[in-house]
Order: C-alpha cells, then structure tokens, then sequence
C-alpha cells in the first residue's frame, strides 16, 4: 500500500509543512505497515463517500489522502474538524507519521 | 380588536386578524429594522447590553471530539493546567479589548460566551475558529508549543468571530486575505493594549514564542517585515510579501489567505507608525470602522476596502487622517484615489 498525504491552511502558511509526504507501506516496520492498514480499513477509506464541499473555516486544515492499494486508488479531502472518528484517526496518525517523515525519520 | 377577535372570533375570523396582525408585525419590524439600518453601520443592541464576559474552557483530553470536558467557567479560579488559564486569559484580554476600546459587546456585540477547547488531538499544531468556538492544540513538542501561548493568536481567533459577524469576508482570494489581516491587526492590538504598549514598544508579530527553541524564526508573520519571521530548514521560509508586486496568485491555503494578508499587514502598521501612540486608537479605529462599514462587501478585495479606510480616517480625523491612511497604502503598492 502507497499513500500520499498533503496538509493544506492552518493558522500559518509554512512552506515545508505543506509538501506532500509519502508512505511506502512496504519499507515501514511490519507492525507500522499493519497499524496503517487497519486505520485505512476501519475508516472504509475506499468505500465512504466524497466529503461534501463545505465553506472554509477559518485557520482549519484541509487534508488531502491518496491511497494505492494495488487493487484499487482513491484519492479524498477531508477539512477538519473531520465528522468521523474513524477517518480523524486516520488522519491523526498520518500527520504525526508526516512530522517524522519531516524531521527525516527521528527526531531533528 | 385584531388581537381581541384573534381570541375570540369564529375559526374564520380568527385566521383572518392573525394574518393581519402577522403583516402588520412585519411591516413593523421591517420598519423597525430599516430605522435601525437608516442609522448607519452602527447596530444599536436591542437590549442594554451587560459587559460582562462569559468563558468557558474545555479539555478534549487530546481527542478531536468538540467541545470536551468543562475545566473551567467563568469567576472560577486559575487551576494548574497552563493552557487552560492561558485560554481563560486570552479570552478575557480580548474581550476586554473589545469592550473598552471599542464599545463592542462581546464576538457578536451582543455578549455572546467565549468557549474555548484546549489539548485537542494528539500533538496537535494548530489552532482554529469554528464559527462557535476556538480550538487549541498543544502542538507537535518538535516544532511548535502550545497554541495558547501567544495572546495575539487567541485574538486572532475570536477576531475571526467578530470578522463573521460583521463584514463576513469570504475566505478566499483578496477577501480571505484581508480576513486574516483584519485577525492579525486585532489579534496584536490585543496584546498590545494589554500589555500597555505604543507602536514604537509594540513587537509587530503574530505567534511570538509559538515556535520551540528548535525553530529558526520568531513567529508565525511579522506586520512590520512581511516575509522575515522564519527561515527554516523544516518548516521553510516566510512567503508573505509586503507589497502588491509580490501579490502570490495560489491553489493552495484558499488562494494564499496566509500568505497575502501580508500586503494589508504591512499597510496597517505603517499607517499606525505614521499616527504614533497606541496603534488601537487612530489605525485600529479607522480599520475597526472599516470592519463594520455596511458598504464592504463580503468579496472585498484589498483596493476596496482601502478605499473605505480612507474614507473612515477622513471621517474620523479629517483630512490629516485620510491622507495617512492613503500613503500608507501607496507604500504596499495599493492607491486609493483622491
């Protein structure tokens, strides 16, 4: 499994944060690789429906989600607050997954 | 007699005066309201309001579920929890702010209660208005502290409370722009007014101590240097431009709300530079009267509500106050005619 993650707004632009970050699921430690796909599982990340498009909230994020799971590729924008919890999970580990991605894999 | 045969008539006649008295009603408040409109931008509240501030603060106890768990409420006293009391603080300036100098009751002017969730999510790094409340997270530990720590952020929050209420700028393009300029410029005349300062103390920055010692910047924009609050090899470098010829046409961010609203930033502190003193009373004013003015449409762009800010200092403070407003604006690139 592949996925693309890409932070948009926030209360800041900075130009480092918003570059997309990549997630090879084959190249993370095994039980990563599984926590990943259970979050993508649970969250029915290829079976919910397109997020309606909503006015921008102030200072919120939007985030943008491409999944390749070698059957199929689906690509979502969720702007938070995120309604489900299943999705905000999702999202939650991948943003702190893309922080250590960032700092070049540890700590800076 | 309407009212009498509403009451007491046959189930026709009743019908009828009800209706009756339903138009009359809205005639009445149509007239009413067009009175209250006749009498410009101010909105005289329809009670006597009672400035007194209602806080609340939630914890989501670092889930993402809105709003949490109640800590604190108003006239309760400061616990251990540092965002927690920052937030009840941060509220209280602001409304404080809002109140004193500009007579304005609350987000709504009508003493709407400031609820405010803090430790939202897991390692959270952002803060946001959601059209009820304000939402901190305590940031990643790596690059960003807690989102309650600046005062100028917790203004420009509830700023962003106020900006809806009144001109509801769309956020997008140029609007979205001045939206987030109009939360920077309160969001710092808050802490300034707060802590006392005069343009030339005042540090002009929007999210000072916001960044950990990691970082390499001191904030999250500078009004007085668009473009110079940080230059990092992880987050990047500030992009904001000063000036219309930097003007950055994007997809992303809402068409570069964040990034544009630099333009409007610098104009704003140069104009206040110009007046001298507390930025709050002649700058702050002018762009508070500005904020209200009925004729700013909500897809406002920058030379618009320009326009309107020169128009405002004129009538506040004659043609001395239009003139400073307008070259404070030809400085950003942005003329506003005669």
């Amino acid at each position: 499994m592949h996925i693309d993650f890409r932070i948009d707004g926030g209360l800041a632009v900075f130009p480092g944060l918003a570059k997309p970050v990549s997630i090879d699921c084959a190249a993370l430690p095994a039980k990563d690789a599984a926590r990943l796909g259970e979050l993508v599982r649970k969250a029915d990340f290829f079976g919910v429906p397109q997020p309606p498009a909503a006015a921008p909230m102030p200072d919120a994020r939007a985030y943008t989600i491409a999944i390749d799971d070698g059957l199929q590729c689906r690509t979502l924008t969720f702007a938070e607050p995120i309604a489900e919890a299943s999705m905000r999970e999702l999202v939650a580990e991948l943003r702190l997954r893309a922080g250590t991605i960032r700092r070049g894999g540890g700590t800076r | 007699m309407l009212r009498r045969i509403a009451s007491r008539g046959t189930p026709a006649q009743r019908e009828a005066a009800l209706a009756t008295l339903a138009t009359d009603q809205t005639l009445r408040l149509a007239r009413a309201t067009h009175q209250l409109l006749d009498l410009g931008a101010r909105r005289p509240p329809l009670t006597l309001p009672e400035r007194a501030k209602q806080r609340t603060i939630y914890d989501a106890g670092h889930q993402e579920t809105l709003p949490g768990r109640t800590v604190r409420a108003e006239g309760s006293r400061a616990g251990k929890d540092v965002e927690v009391n920052e937030a009840y603080d941060g509220l209280g300036a602001t409304f404080d702010f809002f109140a004193v100098v500009y007579d304005r009751n609350s987000i709504d002017d009508e003493g709407m209660h400031l609820d405010a969730t803090v430790h939202y999510g897991r390692r959270y790094d952002n803060a946001f208005w959601n059209g009820r409340q304000m939402v901190f997270g305590d940031g990643d530990g790596d690059l960003f502290n807690r989102f309650t720590i600046s005062l100028d952020v917790i203004g420009h929050e509830l700023t962003h409370g106020v900006t809806g209420d009144e001109a509801k700028l769309v956020y997008l393009g140029q609007a979205g722009a001045l939206n987030e300029s109009i939360s920077d410029v309160f969001g710092s005349l808050v802490k300034q007014h707060a802590q006392k300062q005069t343009v030339g103390q005042a540090d002009w920055l929007i999210g000072a101590g916001l960044f950990t010692s990691r970082v390499n910047g001191v904030a999250l924009r500078s009004m007085k240097a668009p473009g110079s609050a940080f230059d990092d090899p992880v987050l990047g470098r500030d992009e904001q431009p000063a000036t219309m010829a930097g003007y950055v046409h994007t997809t992303m961010d809402n068409g570069g709300v964040h990034t544009n609203s630099g333009i409007p930033n610098h104009a704003f502190y140069v104009a206040a530079m110009a007046f001298g003193g507390y930025a709050w009373e002649k700058a702050g004013r002018i762009w508070y009267e500005t904020l209200r003015d009925r004729r700013l449409r909500q897809t406002s762009t920058f030379r618009q509500f320009a326009v309107l800010t020169a128009q405002n200092a004129a009538q506040l403070f004659g043609a001395s106050g239009r003139k400073t407003v307008a070259a404070a604006w030809k400085e950003v690139g942005i003329e506003v005619g005669r």
